[in-house]
């Protein structure tokens, strides 16, 4: 099967101090490939590392390759904006714009210049369907996004990335601020949308990261303990301290 | 614990005199306020009306003659007359005594019958207006009215030779023919004030505004934050706390060439403009910054997360959440461009035009009340009426800068 990232000796520092330790991994195409970890291991900061988000932290410094597509996404002749029309975003509170839910999806295909309304009127509406939001709101798509429930709001966010056509959909603990009823449906949205994205999603919750991925990595202290499919960590774990981590022994 | 009755009657002394005098204070001030506002009101609100607003401050005289041949003839005191004023029934016109804003005694007209003579008069005046109409109108101060007596004589009656209104009208039913008016417009009204106050808030917006914004917008979300920056910040804030009478004195000496490259001989608006906008621009640098700071970090990773570039996101995401906060430093500029007066006395001067222009001199409101105290006889009541004006108006200010910060808090979240 495709790999869409291969990373290589991947190290992070800020300052002085190291956050991630030589990472060597592949992320499979079109499956769902679940971090987990206790907090401050590492996962987020390596989440950030596939789309450059973490360029804008100061004293962040980064050695060795992520490739996607077989292109190095930090070397200097990569154009960041491109790479993060290929891996789009969605962070752990959900973040819409203060505008309306269509100028929302609308904004990422505006600022690469589409201009043409009956375009931008497409995407939004596939956009919006793709992630199960159209129905709930076909009739008020020119209100105010901030009027949407917390979980509509993290939808609207997943439709504002899809509306990219991303190849990569990162996902920061997309319901870590969400109810179970809103939660499921979002797994439930993952499991659709794994069909024509690969996802990559950072976890607090054991039972969410055995529920929806194919593939989970285990962190701890910035280093990748352990990464198989989501059954074998989940089953029988080669090293003792994923067996600990997932029977919650600690973190 | 053993606490002796002693040291327990000492702090409760000593408790009551601390919260005595944190309540004496605030009482103080509250009271000192409160005297202050009531001596602005009781001696100013008489005179704040429409006609403050509307009238200028000259007066501008003018002698009107009455055409020949038209004369007196019987005309009905009109009944809404009110009983102060004096009616002439041969002329058909109605004076009324009253007092100047500078506390001299005056005579109005208070109403001309359509058929007087004296709605028919015309300009005599030397100038463009020479031989055209300018009937006697309600409002216009009577300096004299030349006339012919019964024996054929010239003569004059009015305030020139300290007559009331009702020696006046008594001396015209003795006259045959009415010669000449000389009348005066009434003054003291602050409409000039209030247009080159306009003038100064537009003009010198127009310059702050974009180039604070731009400045706001570089230093918070472009410039790295390195040390260099860190100076150039602290400079901008150490301008907030320079007297505006040091910037007048730039305004003058620096800013004067360019005004004068535009045509301007005097001192003028446009250059007082100039230089309030230079005394703005931190105020709006620091506003802007402030309200940039509160736009949450989250909504800028989305944008850039959507491929949007960062100048993309500071000009569609950024910018557009921080408007009231800027709305809200804009508000503040305005009351502080109604407040100025040190730096526009340089770069304004002191003259009060009834008619400014960008390139002529004026006073803003607050420099009409500097112009009117600081003459030999200062005018209390129009100072404390133009006060009112101000304080009502920064009053407005103050309260949509708070419901515009409160809407501001709900906006997010």
């Amino acid at each position: 099967m495709e790999n869409c990232f291969e990373i290589e000796n991947l190290n992070l520092y800020y300052g002085e101090k190291q956050a991630l330790k030589n990472l060597n991994l592949s992320i499979r195409k079109n499956c769902v490939t679940a971090l987990i970890g206790p907090s401050g291991c590492g996962k987020s900061t390596f989440l950030r590392c596939l789309n450059r988000m973490n360029d804008l932290i100061e004293g962040c410094r980064i050695e060795g390759k992520i490739m996607i597509q077989g292109v190095d996404i930090y070397d200097p002749k990569t154009n960041v904006v491109d790479l993060r029309t290929k891996v789009g975003m969605v962070f752990q509170r959900p973040n819409p714009f203060p505008m309306s839910i269509f100028e929302n999806v609308a904004y990422g295909p505006r600022c690469q210049g589409i201009k043409d309304r009956r375009i931008l009127k497409e995407i939004v509406e596939n956009s919006l369907k793709q992630a199960a939001l159209y129905e709930e709101v076909h009739d008020r798509l020119h209100e105010s996004a901030m009027g949407l429930s917390g979980g509509q709001q993290q939808r609207l966010c997943i439709a504002r990335a899809i509306a990219m056509e991303p190849e990569v959909i990162l996902m920061d603990e997309p319901t870590s601020a969400l109810d179970p009823i809103a939660t499921s449906k979002i797994e439930e949205l993952i499991e659709e949308l794994k069909k024509s994205y690969s996802i990559i999603i950072v976890t607090h919750s054991m039972q969410q990261a055995s529920r929806v991925s194919d593939d989970t990595a285990f962190f701890l202290l910035g280093e990748i303990v352990e990464m198989d499919t989501t059954r074998m960590i989940f089953n029988q774990p080669k090293d003792k301290r994923t067996e600990d981590y997932i029977t919650g022994r600690f973190g | 614990m053993n606490v002796t009755k002693k040291q327990q009657r000492q702090r409760t002394l000593k408790d009551a005199f601390l919260n005595g005098l944190t309540a004496f204070s605030s009482m103080l001030s509250v009271l000192v306020l409160t005297i202050l506002l009531g001596y602005v009101f009781s001696k100013g609100i008489g005179l704040v009306n429409v006609d403050l607003l509307r009238n200028q401050y000259w007066s501008k005289s003018a002698i009107v003659a009455v055409e020949e041949g038209t004369q007196s003839g019987t005309f009905e005191r009109p009944e809404d007359l009110p009983k102060e004023a004096v009616w002439s029934e041969k002329w058909g016109i109605a004076l009324i005594d009253a007092v100047s804003h500078e506390k001299q005694a005056l005579v109005l007209v208070e109403r001309v019958d359509e058929n007087s003579v004296f709605a028919a008069t015309v300009d005599t005046s030397a100038g463009p207006n020479q031989g055209k109409s300018y009937p006697v109108v309600p409002g216009l101060q009577v300096q004299k009215i030349d006339f012919t007596d019964q024996q054929g004589n010239a003569n004059f009656t009015g305030m020139l030779a300290s007559e009331t209104a009702e020696e006046m009208v008594h001396a015209l039913d003795q006259a045959v023919s009415i010669r000449s008016v000389f009348i005066k417009t009434p003054g003291g009204g602050i409409r000039g004030s209030l247009i080159a106050t306009l003038y100064l808030i537009f003009v010198s917006l127009l310059f702050a505004l974009p180039i604070g914004v731009a400045s706001a917008v570089y230093l918070n979300e472009i410039a790295k934050k390195n040390r260099f920056n860190g100076l150039i910040r602290s400079g901008i804030e150490t301008l907030t706390g320079v007297p505006s009478i040091v910037y007048g004195l730039m305004g003058v000496s620096v800013l004067f060439p360019i005004t004068a490259a535009f045509g301007a001989t005097t001192t003028n608006i446009l250059l007082g403009s100039l230089t309030l906008a230079i005394i703005l621009l931190p105020t709006i640098i620091r506003s802007t910054e402030e309200a940039l700071l509160v736009v949450p970090q989250s909504l800028r990773d989305a944008s850039l997360s959507l491929g949007a570039s960062e100048t993309q996101t500071i000009f569609k995401i950024t910018l557009p959440c921080a408007i009231p906060g800027i709305l809200t430093g804009v508000l503040l500029s305005i009351g502080r461009i109604i407040g100025e007066s040190a730096a526009l006395i340089y770069t304004m001067g002191t003259f009060i035009n009834d008619s400014p222009s960008l390139l002529s001199q004026g006073t803003s409101l607050a420099v009409h009340i500097w112009s009117v105290m600081s003459g030999e006889q200062p005018n209390f009541e129009l100072a404390c009426a133009i006060s009112i004006l101000i304080l009502v108006f920064v009053l407005i200010l103050n309260l949509t800068v708070k419901l515009i910060s409160r809407r501001l808090n709900k906006a997010w979240y």
